[in-house]
Order: structure tokens, then C-alpha cells, then sequence
């Protein structure tokens, strides 16, 4: 494989005539030309395991995608339980250790009064959860921290274009996308009875029946907010619209 | 399936050589002595500028294939029937005219205002002035007419084309000059110094075929390459006269050779592209802009193309099949009183014999790294131009000797006979580097690589 220096090049009277060294060049070029233009492309993403006389080895992306490996940090995804809504509970972990901040979360509380409310098994719920995601580095800290695996960069994406900076701003219609997941040691699955729960079709903060829909408050009641007075999060609010 | 889509391709681009040729004389037969008009219209604007226009994408879109990627694929025209379908990159030739024609054409303040916009227009000019005398089809009968497609044909024939030829590196030093910008002014300093050292080669090395062919007139000397050097003397059947006919590349393989360099330098291509040097001082266009640049561009191409017939009509027998089929041909469509579709077909050879040799200028622009300044000038002067005066003595001797010019194509023949056995010899054995090919990143697909045509029974001589 390696070139071999030895020999000095100029006393071939080959590469010294230079037009037989020039044909020969011309004649690879040729041949690839002529390979690449009269047989099909394989389109195989794993370029190495392509087969054919053609060799083009370009994957051409939006329409041919090379899957990512395992463990590869795509898009987040805000993971649903079973029932639809978000697995979060607003713990601001994410936020906090987030090193770019770019997670913004508005917390809300569950009723503590109802005896059928939500509140007997989780206590708070985000009535706002954003992510922009230009300021995201796509580190996974988040991921790490999050103690009820409720955010996950398991996507396989990339943050699609815009055209403009709101568009990058995720919020929870956006986010909350992909397979439910359900622990056996989630505070809801943890009944006494394996009875369905009485809240189940009640209203509360999110139902994601087809997808996007607008985030609506528990039951018509005045929204209750958390003030949050750090600074330097709220940033993200701003550029949403 | 794609095989068929290129065949399909080649035949429409064929048939559209073919439409053209045959559209030029049959408007020629009835015009008469105007003729020259049409000619002028059709061969300058409808072939060398359309080639030349294509040629802008034929070099992204070829180069792509000889470097294993794809190549423009992304215009589309969103019309039922066309979305989504690129059709090769055909529209990229659309989208770049119209770029080129929208984008801000800039001037610089300290630039000439005179000659800043002249300088595009003197590249431009003399490119397509070469064509003037260059014959793409036979003189023929159409309607009573003779008609040929030729703009004119003066005695001075080929001398034009060395005199047009020349004023070309008016319109890059100009440029160079009247952008007021130092590395522009370098590009042009370098075109004018390049120029200078390839024209005495370019007009030397053609000297020998104005010998062999005692004209300097294109049409003459593509007559004289019709005739056979050795052959059957009646004709046989359909084939008619066969024998290797007295193309200039056989007599003057040597002057081919130098004609084809100094050529190439002179359309400042990628071997010879000091002047441009995009990698260093970008060249003598940096300030242009818009469709000036565009113009310096199209230039470069139109000259490619112009190159390759005026190199087509003296070494490549012009029109001519040259190794059967003439005779029969000519004399069946003359008697059949068909002119116009003899001079097409012919006029088709002609361009098809003129795209191949644009394809073999392309890939030597894709094949070949660039030669150093010092190298430039050391191949001009030191080999290209001794090289032509030995070529013109050799031949001249030879003529002398024999007029038939058979003691000519002997020499011709050896010379190519010796390139060859040198091209196809098998490279040194072990210790010596292997030919490249077997190191390219084409053959990771997991193939072996094809050994090089000819190489395996080059191996037993």
C-alpha cells in the first residue's frame, strides 16, 4: 500500500514520456465515469455493504437516512404514561441542571381537596414545559436527572428548520410525542386495586388524544401560577412569541 | 433500467445534433447565397453556445461521476409530470443562467470605468470570432443551392484562427488591469506571459498537417483526409471504399499532441489554470460579477468547444467516417437528390466526433493536478516548441520523400504504436509502486480491481 520512495520516479521513461502516464490517468477516470453513469445506484445507507459495479457512495439525506446508533442523543421527547399525559412532575431537575438553560417548566398543582383528584398519588403536573432548542446542547444531562423518566432524547431526530426562533421553542403538544412507558413503580400504578381510577377521563392539564392539542387547565379553575423568579430561565417565554 | 435512460439520452442528444444539422441546411437551400446568415445564427448560437452552455453542467455533473458522487440533482420545476423529477440536473443550466443574469453586478469604484465592462466583452468576442472559418458539414446541393455550414472560408483559413486566437488575452489582461485589484492584475500578468509561450507552439504544431494537407483552409484539409492511405481500391458492397483513412491524428500524431496542449492553455483550463488559480489568487475575474463573470465563464467553455472542432476538422477527419460507408453513402443520397440529409448526417458525425473530444478535455480538467508556473513555461518552451520545429522538419522530409504521404502515416503510426505499448506496459514489479488503482477509495466497495483494458495481453509481448 505504501508508496515506495526508492525508486526515483523520473528515470521511467514511461513517467518521463508523461502521455502514457496520462492516458493510464484518463483511462481511470473513464472508467469510473462509465460505471457510475450506465448502472443503478445501490442505495443502501450502509455505504460499505453496497454492492454493484456502480460506486457512488453518496447517501443522499432526506430521502435516504442513515439509522443512528443506540444510544444516539436526538430530539427530546416528553414521555406519556399510559393515559396520555406527560410522566413529569414538574420536579425542576431538568431545568436546574440544564447547562444551557434551556428548559423552562411551569409547575401547577393537583387539588389537594377533591378526594379524587390526582393529588392522592402525584402532587404537580407542568402546565408549561419548554425547550429551546437552539440553546440546547444536546448534552442529556436532563435525561440523567430526571427521576421519573420523563424526558427522553430517544427520538432519532434532528431539531427540524425553521424560519424563525419561535419555531424552535418546544412546547408540550410538540414535545409529547412516542411510545407511553409505564413503571411498576410509578406512584399511579400503585392502587389498591387493580379498578380502574376515577380520574381517568376527567379533564386535567394535557390530553393528547390525536396529537397537538391546546393545553387546558384542571376544570375551568383561575390558573393557579407558580411564580418563578430566577432571571435568567425565563428567557425562553419571551422568545416563544 | 438506468443503462437504457443514458441510451435514451445519447439518442435524443443525438437526434437534436441531427434536428439542428438538418434545420441549418434545409433554411440554408432556401435562402441561397444568404446562407451565411443562417450559418451564422445557427452554428454559433444554436450549437456552440448551446454545447458551451451544457458543457457548465456536463463538467459538474460528469466530474461527479468520475469522483464516485452524484452531481447536481436538485432543481426541479414543480409542474405536473416534472415535480420531483431532475432529469440529470438538466435545470440546473436554467437556474444558473437566471442566477447569473439577477444576481448585483458590482463594480468596483477604483475599476476602469471604460474598460472594466469592455474587458468581458473581448474575452467573449474572439471565442466565438474562432468559428468563423470553422466547416461543420460537406458542401452540398440542397434546392439548387449549394450550401455548406460554414460562416466563411477565406484563404487565410487557420491563419484567422491563430490571429483571433491571440486576441483573446486582451479581454483576461484587461481584466486583470481595470479591476484595479493586485491579484487580478497578477491573473492577467500570468494569462498574457502563458499566452505568449503557447502560441508559438500552437501555430508550429499545426504547421506539419498545413504541409500534409498543403491548405490552410479547414474544408481542404478535411477533404484531403477522406482519401485512403491503404485500401480497397473499388468498393465492396454497402461498405463501400475501405482502408485507414489519412486523418491527421495518423500523419501528425506529434502535432496532435503539441496542438492539443497549446490549445488547452489557451482555453486556461485546469492543467494550465495559473491565470484563474483559484486555490491562490483566484485570478484576473476576482472583481467581476453577475453576468460579466458569467461572460469570462461561458467564454472558457465556448473556447472548449471550439478547440475540440478546429482539433475534430484537422486530426479527426471532420465529417468523414473515414473507414467505410463514405463512398456509398455520398453517392446514394446525391443521386437520391436527398443534399440536406447528407450534409446532417454528416454534420452529426461531426458533432458527436466534436462531444467526445469536449468529454476527453473535461476529464483531463478532472484527471490532471495543475502545473506549477515554472512547469508551464518549461513544457512551452523547452518541449512543446523544439518538439514542433523537429515535427516540421521530420514531416517536411517526409512529404519530400513521398508524396503519398504513406512514408508519413508509417512514422505516424509508429509513434502511436510506441505510446501505447508504453501506456499498456505492466507497471514495475514488486518493490515499485502498483498503478493507483488498486489504493482507490472506489474499490473499498469490496471488488477487486479490474486490471486496466489491454494490460493483461500488453503482458505478453
Amino acid at each position: 500500500m505504501a508508496y515506495n520512495a526508492t525508486k526515483n520516479p523520473t528515470t521511467d521513461l514511461r513517467e518521463r514520456l508523461y502521455i502514457p502516464e496520462l492516458l493510464r490517468g484518463l483511462a481511470i477516470t473513464t472508467r469510473h465515469f462509465l460505471r457510475n453513469l450506465f448502472n443503478p445506484r445501490d442505495t443502501n445507507t450502509q455505504v460499505v455493504d453496497r454492492k454493484g459495479p456502480n460506486l457512488v457512495s453518496t447517501v443522499s439525506y432526506p430521502e435516504e437516512k442513515t439509522p443512528y446508533p443506540p444510544g444516539y442523543r436526538g430530539l427530546h421527547r416528553l414521555v406519556p404514561r399510559d393515559d396520555g399525559k406527560p410522566r413529569c412532575v414538574a420536579c425542576y431537575m431538568c431545568a436546574t441542571i440544564c447547562p444551557a438553560q434551556c428548559i423552562y417548566i411551569e409547575a401547577g398543582e393537583y387539588e389537594t381537596t377533591d378526594p379524587s383528584s390526582e393529588s392522592r398519588v402525584i402532587e404537580k403536573y407542568p402546565t408549561q414545559f419548554v425547550i429551546d432548542e437552539l440553546r440546547c446542547i444536546v448534552c442529556g444531562l436532563c435525561v440523567d436527572a430526571c427521576p421519573k423518566d420523563a424526558i427522553r432524547m430517544d427520538t432519532g431526530l434532528h431539531t427540524p428548520s425553521e424560519y424563525n426562533r419561535s419555531g424552535f421553542v418546544w412546547d408540550i403538544p410538540k414535545l409529547l410525542q412516542g411510545p407511553p412507558v409505564s413503571h411498576p413503580s410509578d406512584p399511579w400504578n400503585k392502587r389498591a386495586s387493580s379498578a380502574p381510577p376515577p380520574h381517568q377521563q376527567r379533564e386535567p392539564h394535557t390530553r393528547v388524544g390525536e396529537g397537538l392539542v391546546a393545553l387546558k387547565l384542571p376544570s375551568g379553575e383561575p390558573h393557579k401560577r407558580t411564580e418563578v423568579t430566577d432571571q435568567a430561565i425565563p428567557v425562553t417565554r419571551f422568545l416563544k412569541d | 433500467m438506468k443503462a437504457f435512460t443514458v441510451l435514451v439520452a445519447i439518442g435524443v442528444i443525438v437526434g437534436a445534433l441531427f434536428g439542428l444539422s438538418a434545420l441549418a441546411y434545409v433554411v440554408g437551400g432556401l435562402l441561397g447565397p444568404w446562407a451565411w446568415v443562417t450559418n451564422l445564427l445557427i452554428l454559433v448560437l444554436g450549437f456552440v453556445m448551446l454545447i458551451a452552455t451544457f458543457l457548465t453542467l456536463a463538467e459538474r455533473k460528469w466530474s461527479a461521476m468520475m469522483q464516485n458522487r452524484i452531481g447536481p440533482n436538485r432543481a426541479t420545476i414543480g409542474l405536473p409530470g416534472l415535480r420531483g423529477r431532475s432529469f440529470g440536473g438538466l435545470f440546473h443550466v436554467a437556474t444558473d443562467a437566471i442566477k447569473m443574469l439577477t444576481k448585483e453586478d458590482v463594480r468596483p469604484r477604483i475599476a476602469d470605468p471604460l474598460l472594466f465592462p469592455l474587458a468581458p466583452i473581448l474575452a467573449f468576442a474572439p471565442a466565438l470570432a474562432l468559428f468563423a472559418v470553422v466547416p461543420v458539414g460537406p458542401v452540398v446541393t440542397v434546392s439548387g443551392h449549394r450550401v455548406g455550414l460554414q460562416i466563411a472560408n477565406p484563404d487565410f483559413g487557420m491563419l484567422w484562427v491563430f490571429a483571433i486566437a491571440s486576441l483573446a488575452v486582451y479581454g483576461t489582461s484587461l481584466a486583470g488591469w481595470s479591476s484595479n485589484n493586485k491579484f487580478a492584475l497578477l491573473g492577467g500578468v500570468r494569462a498574457s506571459s502563458q499566452m505568449i509561450s503557447y502560441e508559438v507552439a500552437l501555430g508550429l504544431g499545426l504547421m506539419g498537417a498545413m504541409m500534409a494537407f498543403s491548405s490552410l483552409r479547414l474544408p481542404d484539409m478535411i477533404a484531403g483526409q477522406t482519401n485512403h492511405l491503404w485500401g480497397s481500391s473499388e468498393e465492396l458492397g454497402i461498405l463501400g471504399k475501405v482502408g485507414i483513412p489519412a486523418w491527421g491524428i495518423f500523419l501528425q500524431p506529434v502535432g496532435f499532441i503539441i496542438f492539443f496542449a497549446a490549445a488547452f492553455a489557451e482555453t486556461k483550463r485546469t492543467p494550465f489554470d495559473v491565470p484563474e488559480g483559484e486555490s491562490e489568487i483566484i485570478g484576473y475575474f476576482v472583481e467581476y460579477s453577475g453576468m460579466k463573470f458569467g461572460l469570462f465563464m461561458i467564454s472558457e467553455f465556448a473556447e472548449v468547444v471550439i478547440l475540440s472542432t478546429i482539433t475534430t476538422g484537422i486530426f479527426l477527419g471532420g465529417w468523414n467516417i473515414g473507414f467505410g460507408f463514405d463512398s456509398t453513402l455520398t453517392r446514394a443520397l446525391t443521386q437520391a437528390n436527398l443534399g440536406w440529409l447528407l450534409g446532417a448526417i454528416y454534420a452529426t458525425i461531426f458533432w458527436v466526433k466534436v462531444l467526445i473530444l469536449c468529454y476527453v478535455q473535461l476529464a483531463i480538467r478532472w484527471t490532471f493536478p495543475r502545473f506549477r508556473y515554472d512547469q508551464i513555461q518549461t513544457l512551452g518552451w523547452k518541449i512543446l516548441l523544439p518538439l514542433a520545429l523537429a515535427n516540421i522538419f521530420v514531416t517536411g522530409a517526409l512529404i519530400l520523400v513521398d508524396p503519398s504521404l504513406r512514408a508519413l502515416a508509417v512514422l505516424g503510426f509508429v509513434v502511436i504504436a510506441f505510446v501505447l505499448a508504453l501506456t499498456l506496459r505492466r507497471p514495475e514489479p514488486a518493490g515499485a509502486h502498483d498503478t493507483d488503482d488498486a489504493h482507490l477509495p472506489a474499490d473499498a466497495h469490496g471488488h477487486a480491481p479490474a486490471p486496466l483494458p489491454g494490460a493483461a495481453t500488453a503482458s505478453h509481448h
